[in-house]
């Protein structure tokens, strides 16, 4: 099979591509990204590039003017390579990813500690986008079936599918692919609803170099992995910042945003930049091809999905609350602005409602939730927090909403859990001496979720703050006041990373108060609205990304959790992302999220009377009503 | 058919709380009063003791008052200038069993008295009535923190219910009343969870919630009445269930709430401002209120008497 | 008790085919357990889970009417001892007694009098509503006056009497304005459920004791009269208010459908204070209706306003009139605050600006009594809204700065907010506390 070495200007990047392969697709390859908003299709003329040296083969388009055609610019999707080239990428076209400022993700987080739970439940191995190498015979007088034909002929062998489609981009370029390569290609396959598309056809034998990313989109982090469909296993998992915070740091401010000038633009961008970044970095990382990468699956709340997808999210907000679309159908990746082989699959994980989405459908399913034998609950503890309950016989849910502090954002000294974040603390009851353990056993730079969650319970239990939260402890070197009411110091700068004191005020021990409070009161309200009680829950999953362990003691302590028997706690991590995964990996588990989806029942707790009370009750270390934390008091 | 009757089996009790110290107890008040102790909701005898009486205490000012209407004055006359001929007037032509002095006075925008100045009247009145007291603050955190203790040490020993400690200002007041051997006011505002939360932080200072009443803050009758109604009727539900934290009497202040009602203020209907504090005072005892601070004589009387049929629980007659 | 949305789930198909219009089966189970919608509306439901799920559906307090037309009065349909757990439905109906031994004249002034007991508050209006014409004399003499009465008021009557005669003529003469009957007992109820039978109103059934109430509604049901009424009579206060007590919680706790009536209490006292003092407690504590003698307007004013408190929705935030407030002695130069009409918001705003001893303004949007954030969420407190406001009270002619002061949990609406408005935006502090010292800074710069 020939090969030709593609230049790419003014980067002055070098790939080295079979023959056939479009100049998007090589252009990826090469690690610059070329603006292609139709996904591949030669209909949006975005994808405008200048061959300065060498032989293509370009499919007749309107979009091109005759001036540019002069000039040779052509459109990078539907152009084939056919020899060496130069190809300048004009400014306009080209789709500027700077990488993540350093310190922002680390190289390697552990967002899933509770894998052990969550490998037990397994689906069968069918990921949502396959690679099929077909070694086709070669079409004769006797056999004259079309290419197109001889394709779903070979794909026919080993798919039992009656409906096999596939683009009109793919078709015209099918001749002479076919020719090229000795009849020898691999399509990647997709199967949308009951029918299969073939999503590419390449030259020879790639099938190996199979890959998807899943995502985890958060209103604060945004957490994905890069998994290899062929041999099921994750490279690489990150997690960062959602750049939309910017605009606000709940989905409520975020969709009062989308309604300014260019606002839903600009947080359209913010994600995808996120996201994008995320991808290249694992890519570059694990040395994978982006144009290797053929589907992403994004769990995420219902407003970050409507905003990925540039759907306009103000419904959400308004009485009755009722979003634009909670199932939706597969998309292009490239559609979305997320840069994979641009004509890559995007699966969103179907969602309940406005305030509770593909996300918890996501955790349901990665935790077993929907197949419990006995009353179980799920807690996400994020930004939105959502709370699920129930078993195999029925599911119920509600959101939370309990602002950043737990992914370390809004408070003073806060961070996600990354290298050198602080995650557990004890405070000496005499001397309020500081002993702290960091991610990473790094020195220390901030504070994660499950650091306030023993910190605040040590200060509790030292006398460092009274139950309304208050720090009570005076005339000590580690106290003293702030703007932010007073605060106590754990870390002095000397020790710290930042060379600066890391401390907490009162401040953030009330916005910590208002996010523990969300949480607990709604999961007490949707206990209470279902007639149950707490013991009567047998299971309770702990997901979130606030840590790599949580002290479920002290989680109780500060009453964040409800104080139930210990081992019926399990902390299972970042279970939308392993939701996500499993979908990407099993066409199963993903018919699986619809049904789940579907058969949620989403309760609205603003229109429950008694939530606001609950609310008002959990305002307090541990809770007003002591007798509920009799193990805490 | 014999009907079964449903009666509910309470775990928990309202704590008895005793205002005013006699000589056999250190002090110097003829009588103590006991409010709290109940068992069962109000008026249901047949579901535990209700063993102490709501009681009424008529209030008074130690400067005369600039926003009572006429008809709330006029029984006082002149002695409403007097502190002390206006609790004797109370005391004796009104058979006042306890009284409310709040010291408005040492309020910055209202006299701005000194400490010391109101320790003294405090002194005088408890030479002059041997009633129990109840001893409010001028209302300004600031000045209330210097004035309390000063009061708080003044009457020494008497047992005195002085207040109001609130979340944001609790700490000296109650560090006073431990000293001193007072009880203290928990005041909250019309939330069931604050007040829990006041009762918790108090008693983790060391007072004891046998000392402490809250003041759930009510609104006269149509003007929010059914906000603290309700709260206490759940604060009273959760005590009996066994809620200690919630298990202490209430103060209402009626006459307060009462008279500043639109309609306790038209010269032409007297009654209407009378029977407004009588109402509310009503149906507060409906709702569990244990001690009454109210204004007009006539409605205290009403009211007086109103507690006495109910709290008389005719023992043949519900045995039969 | 009733069954609860998970046991009424199990009845259902599971098949979430949303047909009923809600998103899952177990949405529309939990509906039906809080009786706000009706099981027809699931096409596919078995009969015998159908048969189950009516049984349930009945409410525990039958509801009442009497009367006819607006003024007519509905008691019953009860479904909480205490207001905060839910709300109470139907405010008890406030009658008064007239006796038919005064003269026609007296007679005609007091229903005069009656007729206008109607008061305005907060935007309700709070009136009476039965009239109950007690017999003293002959048959005769109360069928006129029955007459008198009805062709005076629109009002709901109370026909009291033990002459079944009497009572048929009076019934003869009320046709179709559907009055309750006083009173059926153990003695004499085969005749009044004739009565109430043939003219199809509703009767109260008296009895001393509750057991014997019970046995009653129990008879006269049989004899096919449920539109009852139950009074257990001739009690000292704390005997009654456990009778009441009693009647309401078998009914709701344990279903027990003999005592599933709403009650009836005749208040016979002559002392005014003690009358009203005595209605405002079984107001507070269960009746169905109270019926007093006095009808002094001051005395019935403060009775309509605690049953219009004590029934008032507990889970509607308490909201205040949307207006401009001059707090203390303002002048054109006064600051002018922006805040909800959530009474809770506006209060605090208040106490606040009291303390701060600087005469200002305070405008309270409507937002459907939502708080500030909460109605900044729900688009309830826009710039346009704000704006909407502030023109309406004409803040333009009152004040010569051109300024106004949000709240700083809605910065984000000041720029949008300027230009709408035209004024200049001041951000104020995030919570009332820090007005005072906020207040005394603030210049218009």
């Amino acid at each position: 099979m020939d090969k030709f070495k593609v230049t790419f200007l003014p980067d002055n990047k070098i790939v080295e591509v079979a023959k056939d392969t479009t100049i998007l697709s090589a252009a990826l390859s090469s690690g610059v990204c070329i603006k292609s908003d139709c996904g591949g299709d030669g209909v949006c003329g975005r994808c405008k590039v200048i061959v300065k040296k060498g032989r293509v083969l370009s499919q007749p388009s309107g979009l091109i003017s005759a001036e540019d055609r002069k000039h040779n610019v052509h459109l990078a999707c539907i152009t084939t390579i056919h020899s060496d080239l130069e190809i300048e990428i004009p400014l306009e076209s080209r789709l500027e990813l700077t990488l993540g400022t350093e310190g922002i993700y680390s190289v390697s987080e552990n967002v899933e500690s509770g894998k052990k739970i969550l490998s037990e439940i397994s689906f069968k191995y069918c990921p949502l986008s396959t690679k099929l190498y077909l070694e086709l015979p070669l079409p004769s007088l006797n056999d004259t079936a079309s290419d197109l034909d001889r394709i779903f002929r070979g794909i026919r062998k080993t798919q039992n599918l009656p409906f096999v489609q596939t683009g009109l981009s793919n078709i015209r370029q099918l001749g002479e692919l076919l020719r090229d390569s000795d009849w020898k290609v691999t399509v990647t396959l997709g199967k949308i609803n009951d029918t299969l598309e073939i999503i590419l056809v390449e030259p020879g034998d790639t099938s190996n170099r199979n890959f998807g990313i899943c995502f985890d989109i958060g209103t604060t982090t945004i957490s994905c992995q890069l998994v290899s469909l062929s041999s099921k296993k994750v490279l690489g998992t990150k997690a960062a910042y959602n750049k939309q915070a910017g605009f606000g740091s709940d989905v409520i401010t975020r969709i009062i945003y989308s309604r300014q000038e260019e606002g839903m633009e600009k947080l359209h961008s913010a994600v995808t930049e996120t996201m994008n970044q995320m991808i290249k970095e694992l890519t570059v990382e694990h040395r994978v091809d982006l144009n290797d990468i053929t589907c992403v699956v994004c769990a995420g709340n219902t407003t970050m999905i409507h905003l990925l997808l540039r759907v306009d999210p103000t419904y959400i907000k308004r009485e009755p609350y009722v979003s634009t679309a909670n199932f939706l159908p597969v998309l292009r990746a490239h559609e979305a602005g997320i840069i994979i082989n641009p004509r890559g699959l995007l699966f969103c994980v179907p969602g309940v409602s406005s305030y509770v989405g593909g996300d918890t459908t996501s955790g349901v399913l990665s935790s077993g939730l929907y197949k419990e034998e006995g009353l179980s609950l799920l807690i996400d503890i994020g930004t939105n927090g959502e709370i699920c309950l129930g078993s195999k016989d029925f599911l119920a849910a509600c959101a939370a909403s309990a602002g950043p502090a737990f992914e370390g954002s809004g408070v003073a000294c806060g961070m996600r859990a990354s290298t050198g974040a602080i995650q557990k603390v004890k405070i000496d009851a005499k001397s309020f001496s500081v002993t702290c353990s960091t991610i990473g056993d790094a020195r220390p730079c901030g504070i994660c979720g499950s650091g306030y969650i023993d910190l605040i319970a040590s200060m509790l239990e030292t006398g460092v703050i009274d139950r309304s939260g208050r720090i009570k402890l005076e005339n000590h070197m580690r106290v003293r006041d702030s703007e932010a009411g007073k605060e106590f110091v754990l870390i002095f700068k000397e020790d710290s990373a930042t060379s600066k004191d890391i401390v907490i005020n009162e401040a953030d021990i009330e916005n910590l108060k208002r996010a523990k409070a969300a949480i607990y009161s709604a999961v007490s309200v949707l206990i209470k609205r279902m007639n149950f009680e707490f013991n009567d829950v047998k299971k309770i999953f702990i997901a979130g990304g606030f840590g790599t362990s949580l002290d479920v003691d002290n989680a109780i302590k500060i009453g964040l959790l409800p104080d139930v028997k210990r081992e019926k706690i399990v902390f299972i991590g970042n279970s939308a992302l392993s939701g996500a995964r499993q979908m990407l990996l099993s066409i199963e588990a993903s018919k699986k999220t619809d049904e789940i989806a579907r058969k949620i029942t989403y309760f609205e707790l603003s229109a429950d009377p008694g939530y606001m009370d609950e609310y008002m009750s959990a305002l307090f270390f541990p809770h007003t009503d002591l007798n509920r934390f009799s193990s805490a008091k | 058919m014999v009907l079964q009757l449903m009666t509910e089996r309470w775990t928990g009790e309202v704590s008895a709380v005793t205002i005013g110290a006699a000589a056999k107890d250190g002090g110097t008040r003829a009588y103590s009063i006991k409010i709290g102790g109940e068992k069962s909701l109000p008026c249901l005898f047949k579901e535990g003791t209700l063993p102490n009486k709501p009681q009424v205490a008529f209030e008074v000012f130690d400067v005369a008052p600039n926003d009572w209407p006429n008809e709330v004055l006029k029984p006082y006359g002149k002695s409403v200038n007097d502190p002390l001929e206006w609790a004797q007037m109370c005391v004796q032509d009104f058979k006042a069993r306890s009284l409310c002095i709040r010291l408005l006075g040492a309020h910055p925008d209202f006299g701005n008295k000194s400490s010391e100045e109101e320790a003294q009247l405090i002194k005088k009145l408890l030479e002059k009535v041997s009633v129990p007291l109840i001893i409010l603050g001028s209302g300004d955190d600031a000045k209330d923190n210097l004035l309390l203790p000063a009061i708080s040490e003044a009457a020494k020993g008497e047992c005195c219910l002085i207040g109001p400690a609130v979340q944001d200002n609790y700490k000296t007041i109650v560090a006073a009343a431990l000293a001193d051997g007072h009880c203290v006011i928990a005041e909250s505002p019309i939330d069931v969870n604050i007040a829990k939360q006041l009762n918790i932080l108090i008693s983790d200072m060391g007072l004891p919630l046998e000392r402490v009443v809250i003041n759930p803050t009510i609104g006269a009758l149509g003007y929010g009445l059914e906000y603290a109604y309700s709260i206490m009727e759940r604060a009273r539900l959760a005590a009996l269930s066994g809620d200690k934290t919630l298990a202490s009497p209430f103060i209402c202040f009626v006459g307060q709430e009462a008279w500043r009602a639109k309609e306790s203020k038209i010269e032409t209907l007297p009654e209407q401002g009378i029977i407004w504090e009588v109402l509310t005072a009503t149906a507060l005892i409906q709702a569990g209120a244990d001690l009454l601070i109210m204004r007009h004589p006539k409605a205290i009387e009403k009211v007086n008497r109103y507690i006495d049929n109910l709290m008389t629980n005719d023992r043949t007659q519900s045995s039969k | 008790m009733g069954l609860s949305g998970l046991d009424i789930y199990k009845l259902l198909p599971k098949t979430n085919c949303r047909e009923c219009g809600f998103a899952t089966c177990l949405a529309f189970a939990m509906q039906l357990a809080k009786k706000a919608v009706s099981i027809d509306e699931c096409p596919y439901l078995s009969s015998e889970a159908k048969a189950k799920l009516e049984a349930q559906a009945q409410p525990p307090i039958k509801l009442i009417t009497i009367g006819q037309g607006e003024t007519r009065l509905q008691v019953g349909n009860e479904n909480v001892l205490f207001r905060h757990e839910e709300k109470f439905y139907h405010p008890p109906g406030i009658g008064f007694i007239l006796e038919d031994n005064i003269t026609d004249s007296e007679i005609k002034d007091r229903v005069e009098k009656i007729n206008g007991l109607k008061f305005e508050r907060i935007g309700q209006a709070l009136e009476a509503n039965l009239i109950a014409i007690r017999q003293n004399k002959d048959a005769k003499r109360f069928v006129d006056v029955v007459k008198i009465v009805s062709s005076n008021t629109l009002l709901g009557l109370v026909l009291m009497s033990d002459d079944t005669q009497g009572l048929k003529y009076a019934l003869e003469v009320l046709k179709g304005k559907n009055p309750l009957i006083y009173h059926a007992t153990k003695e004499n109820s085969a005749g009044f459920a004739q009565l109430a039978k043939e003219y199809k109103v509703p009767l109260v059934a008296q009895a001393d004791e509750l057991e014997e109430a019970s046995g009653l509604t129990v008879e006269l049901a049989k004899q096919g009269v449920t539109d009852l009424i139950i009074e257990v009579s001739g009690k000292p206060m704390p005997e009654r208010i456990w009778d009441l007590t009693q009647i309401r919680r078998l009914a709701l706790k344990k279903s027990n459908r003999s005592l599933g009536y709403p009650s009836l209490v005749v208040i016979d006292k002559n002392d005014l204070y003690e009358e009203i003092q005595e209605a405002a407690t079984y107001i507070s504590k269960y009746a169905g209706i109270v019926l007093i003698k006095n009808i002094e307007s001051w005395a019935v004013l403060s009775l309509l306003t605690l049953r219009q408190n004590i029934y008032t929705d507990p889970q509607k935030p308490l909201q205040i009139e949307p207006k401009l407030y001059p707090i203390g002695q303002v002048t054109d130069k006064s600051p002018v605050l922006i805040t909800t009409n959530f009474s809770l918001s506006y209060y605090t705003v208040l106490g606040e600006v009291e303390a701060s001893k600087i005469p200002s303004y305070i405008i309270s949007v409507d937002t459907e009594g939502m708080s500030v954030l909460t109605a900044w969420a729900a688009e309830k407190f826009t710039p346009h809204k704000i704006t909407e406001t502030v023109n309406k009270f004409g803040v333009k002619g009152i004040v010569s700065h051109k300024h106004l002061v949000i709240p700083g949990y809605v910065a984000v609406i000041s720029g949008e907010l300027e230009d709408e408005s035209g004024f200049k935006i001041i951000v104020g502090p995030k919570e009332a506390a820090g007005l005072p010292s906020f207040l005394k800074n603030l210049q218009y710069g």
